[in-house]
């Protein structure tokens, strides 16, 4: 009987283990808590003389510091107690931030949940679950505190802070992000293109890529020569030339290029018109239409990934980063970071298979503003202080000083001689040994602290020549490039992802002062007519979309999908858009 | 039952004091005479009700010496025999006990239920359950939207195609649809194959085999749903195990996509259910067949039954009342189809037979911040799960079976 016991016991054994090799893919959050804050003795290396002999300070010492806590409705990684950084920031402030991050739900979930425990944190940025947050009254206004704290003001201009004010006339949160400081110093493109692979521009000689005939064209030709590569460790990969994500909310990469190749900047919803300004329904264009017909035409070729409508994100990454996909559309945050490393520890990197971005339109069309040139200020979330604290002066005063030149740099560059050299002329820079460090996650997890959603700038510091966060520093950014992404920037005479798109450069905020439309839809709901239009097209599009693309016969196809889309009523919704557009407009003329 | 024996006894003592009040009122006492009168009027009750006592008490007694079960009208007259204090003191404990479930019973079952408020209203969590506004019917109008219905009535003057263009374009009538459909499926299908399994595996003499058989095919019950559903999807996807085997048998030249076709999708949960469960449920009918008295075997191998036979005639309706219970408890959670399956199976292409009540709880009502409309949802789900159980415990009764309640 024993014996049978411990049989039963192995299988379960085995079956749990191999259960975990399964998913060893997943994320591999790796936190090392070493034990409690309380007398940890933080190691001074003598890089921070520098900065501090500039100012004399106040320390605070352990009893005077105050110890908060902030939860990003995000996914992140949390850092250790006793964080060096955190420490050197908690000395010079007085202020010490425990942050947590979004485990396993959506923000409105975990929001909603904070809500009715009643357990604020001290600092909150709620994403899409702000509103909330705001109609149970649970946030300080910033009101009397921007007035106070130059650093705050200093912020967003007071059109922009004007974008913040809700129903009842107060500001309650700051957005984080996209926001330059002096001189833009950007070399990402973190919105949506279409990728191509470095190796295919290389093997066509670097083409100038300006329409989407031309783009697929390119990937027919190289397909047709290149069936399957071999990886750097040997194994034989069969190429897909073009996949398209449609799981879930990340269907975008299906749904939203026909604004794009039509010219219009990223408003996600609609477009734009900017010369008549009304609001036009991107999902019935003549150019999304075209759109469809060439990725229906493509998939009946077989170029279109087979698979592409019943594949789950992690599938879709899970392709990427095997180097076998070719092109796709998609916003470069939504595979970039996780892509990149992996192409640079498997190799793929060197046989070039990172993505380049490029700006396509339709034949006709001549500008294109797939990149978004200028900062977009996203009022419908950000960082805020909640009722629960105590002193809320203290927390805007707190905000107001991590946002000085030391502190900042100490977020994002870190310690001096530690974590960057000065150059003769001012410049900071890293050395090979220290980037391999920083991207050691147990290390940044004891030593980095980032702040990463409280107030904080990009674009050019205050000392007129490095740039606020080490990714936009010219210097980093070239060193950390492959060959091959370096030979094709050289070929096409760019600076940096942007200049491979060729958008046209304005500032989206002079020239686009709704700019963007989305952030009033993400927060649609159904209390409105034109909210329930929304989840039903939607859902709609979902079910649609794939089918046409996979149509045998398209226009028969597209003529059903145009009817369940109008059954949806689109229009309540178009009428809304253009209510908010023409607020919008009249807020900013208001200004003027 | 027990709401039974309330009510008559609610009705006796109202009948009492009626003729206490008509008393009253003929002889006009004072208040004193009319305590005293209520006084006399118990006692005479209670000396009747002592007057039955012993002979009840000896039902029970007899009962449990002899061990056959009670007659209804013994019963009836056990419930009506009232309780002494010495009987209160001496199941003082067994009181305490039950009192604390019915505390955790109302609290946690029936004062949640003062939420459901929630469904008639427009809840914001701003205003609360108590401040909101009131709406009415106006979030169950929106689910089922009755206009499409009529409308479809006016213009096609059948009920059938009507009812069929309004499942077809209402999400949630659609969502009622795939969740009974699945349901059913899964039912009848994880429901078979466990007896099935269960009456197979009580066949093989090698004990090893058996133990070892049984074993293993319990272990998927306690995998997450999330694993079963990542290997559905691997080996169902176009690199998968069943491409392979399709290709390798050259039934199909190209893979063949199972998730894009929407009448593919039904089976595919049912079969990831009945992978998951079979084993797990057999159990139960493993340990009701091993109850079966081997003297019924012996006797009908005598009689000539060969393992056939035996199984018609002996495991089978040895295992029936087992069987109906089960039913009768399954065939309530037929509406919980499920959620991880459908959620983490489904796409866009076949979303209008994989979405799920609950998934359109998450989706239009969490989602969208409408906690009015989930709430109402969830209402509908419990009246329809109530139905189910009540209908499917009175057919068994009905056909002589055993019964939940």
């Amino acid at each position: 009987m024993k014996m049978k016991k411990f049989i039963a016991l192995g299988m379960v054994g085995m079956l749990s283990a191999a259960t975990l090799v399964g998913c060893d893919k997943g994320g591999t959050t790796t936190v090392i808590d070493d034990g409690g804050d309380t007398g940890t003795t933080v190691v001074d290396d003598g890089g921070d003389e520098g900065s501090t002999s500039a100012t004399t300070e106040k320390e605070y010492s352990e009893d005077e510091i105050i110890n908060w806590t902030m939860f990003s409705a995000m996914p992140g990684s949390e850092i250790n107690d006793g964080n060096d950084i955190q420490e050197i920031i908690a000395k010079k402030t007085g202020v010490r931030v425990k942050e947590t991050w979004l485990t396993g739900q959506t923000a409105a979930e975990a929001v909603g949940s904070i809500l009715a425990s009643g357990d604020l944190p001290t600092f909150i940025d709620g994403g899409d679950g702000m509103k909330e947050l705001y109609e149970a009254d649970a946030l300080v206004a910033w009101d009397p505190y921007i007035e106070k704290y130059p650093n705050l003001k200093e912020l967003y201009t007071d059109y922009e802070w004007d974008m913040f004010r809700q129903e009842d006339g107060k500001i309650y949160w700051a957005n984080v992000f996209n926001n330059t400081y002096g001189e833009s110093k950007a070399t990402g493109h973190n919105d949506e293109a279409f990728w191509i692979q470095v190796r295919v521009l290389e093997w066509a000689g670097y083409p100038e890529v300006k329409t989407m005939d031309e783009y697929f064209d390119l990937l027919e030709k190289y397909y047709a020569e290149n069936k399957s590569f071999t990886d750097a460790e040997g194994n034989t990969i069969n190429i897909i030339p073009y996949t398209i994500l449609c799981d879930d909310w990340r269907y975008f990469c299906l749904e939203n290029a026909g604004q794009f190749l039509d010219g219009y900047p990223n408003d996600g919803s609609v477009i734009v018109d900017p010369k008549t300004m009304k609001i036009v329904d991107y999902n019935t264009t003549p150019t999304s239409k075209k759109y469809f017909a060439k990725l229906n035409e493509e998939y009946n070729k077989g170029i279109v990934d087979k698979e592409f409508a019943t594949q789950t994100y992690d599938e879709y990454i899970a392709k990427l980063s095997t180097g076998a996909v070719l092109g796709m559309v998609d916003q470069n945050w939504d595979f970039n970071y996780t892509v990149t490393p992996i192409f640079a520890t498997s190799g793929l990197a060197d046989l070039g298979c990172e993505y380049v971005p490029l700006g396509l339109v339709v034949d006709g069309v001549t500008e294109q503003r797939w990149h978004t040139y200028g900062d977009t200020v996203n009022q419908s979330s950000g960082c805020a202080v909640t009722t629960s604290c105590e002193d809320p002066d203290r927390a805007f005063q707190f905000l107001n000083d991590i946002l000085n030149q030391d502190i900042h740099d100490l977020r994002y560059w870190g310690v001096e001689g530690v974590d960057y050299l000065v150059d003769e002329d001012g410049l900071y820079y890293r050395t090979q040994e220290m980037r391999d460090k920083l991207n050691d996650t147990s290390y940044k997890a004891s030593h980095v602290c980032n702040y990463s959603y409280m107030p904080q700038w990009l674009g050019t510091s205050r000392d007129g020549k490095n740039a606020m966060q080490p990714a936009e520093q010219a210097s980093e950014f070239y060193a950390g490039l492959s060959e091959p992404l370096a030979n094709c920037f050289k070929a096409y005479n760019a600076g940096g992802y942007p200049d491979m798109i060729g958008s046209v450069e304005e500032d989206v905020n002079a020239t686009h002062p709704w700019f963007p439309m989305w952030s009033w839809s993400n927060e649609l709901n159904n209390d409105t007519p034109g909210g329930v239009a929304w989840g039903k097209m939607g859902e709609t599009k979902h079910k649609w979309l794939p089918k046409v693309v996979m149509a045998s016969d398209f226009e028969k196809e597209w003529a059903s999908y145009m009817d369940a889309y109008s059954a949806c009523k689109p229009e309540d919704f178009l009428n809304e858009a253009q209510g908010v557009l023409d607020d919008r407009m009249a807020a900013y003329e208001a200004t003027k | 039952m027990a709401n039974e024996a309330d009510q008559n006894f609610n009705t006796e003592e109202a009948a009492v004091d009626t003729g206490i009040n008509a008393e009253a009122e003929v002889y006009g006492n004072t208040a004193g005479n009319y305590g005293q009168g209520i006084a006399e009027k118990r006692n005479a009750y209670s000396d009747s009700a002592e007057y039955i006592e012993p002979q009840v008490e000896n039902y029970a007694r007899e009962a449990y010496e002899h061990k056959f079960s009670l007659t209804d009208q013994q019963i009836k007259d056990l419930s009506k025999k009232k309780i002494s204090k010495g009987e209160l003191k001496r199941q003082s404990v067994l009181l305490i006990i039950s009192a604390i479930f019915v505390a955790y019973g109302v609290l946690f079952y029936y004062l949640p239920l003062a939420g459901w408020i929630m469904a008639f209203q427009n809840f914001k969590l701003k205003t609360g359950l108590l401040h909101s506004k009131f709406v009415g019917f106006d979030k169950f109008k929106f689910m089922f939207e009755f206009d499409m219905f009529s409308h479809a009535l006016e213009t096609s003057g059948s009920i059938f195609t009507a009812f069929k263009t309004w499942v077809n374009n209402v999400v949630f009538v659609r969502t009622i649809r795939n969740t009974l459909g699945m349901g059913i499926l899964n039912l009848v299908t994880t429901f078979v194959m466990a007896i099935v399994f269960a009456i197979l595996l009580n066949e093989v003499k090698n004990k090893l085999g058996k133990k070892l058989v049984q074993t293993i095919s319990y272990l998927p019950h306690f995998l997450s749903w999330i694993i079963v559903c990542g290997i559905v999807h691997d080996s169902l996807s176009s690199t998968g195990i069943v491409n392979d085997l399709l290709r390798w048998f050259h039934i199909v030249d190209d893979s063949y996509n199972f998730f894009a076709h929407p009448l593919w999708f039904w089976p595919i949960v049912a079969f990831s259910n009945v992978w998951k469960e079979t084993g797990w449920n057999a159990i139960i009918y493993l340990a009701a067949i091993t109850a079966i008295d081997p003297s019924l075997y012996e006797a009908a191998e005598i009689d000539g039954a060969g393992r056939w036979g035996k199984i018609r005639y002996i495991t089978l309706p040895g295992i029936t009342p087992t069987i109906m219970i089960l039913l009768v408890m399954n065939i309530g959670n037929i509406i919980n189809a499920g959620f991880e399956v459908q959620y983490l199976l489904g796409n866009g292409l076949v979303q209008d037979v994989s979405q799920t009540i609950d998934i359109y709880v998450l989706k239009w009502g969490v989602g969208q911040n409408d906690y009015s409309l989930g709430t109402a949802a969830g209402i509908f789900k419990s009246v329809v799960a109530i139905l189910l159980i009540v209908i499917s415990n009175n057919v068994a009764k009905k056909m002589g079976q055993e019964s939940l309640f």
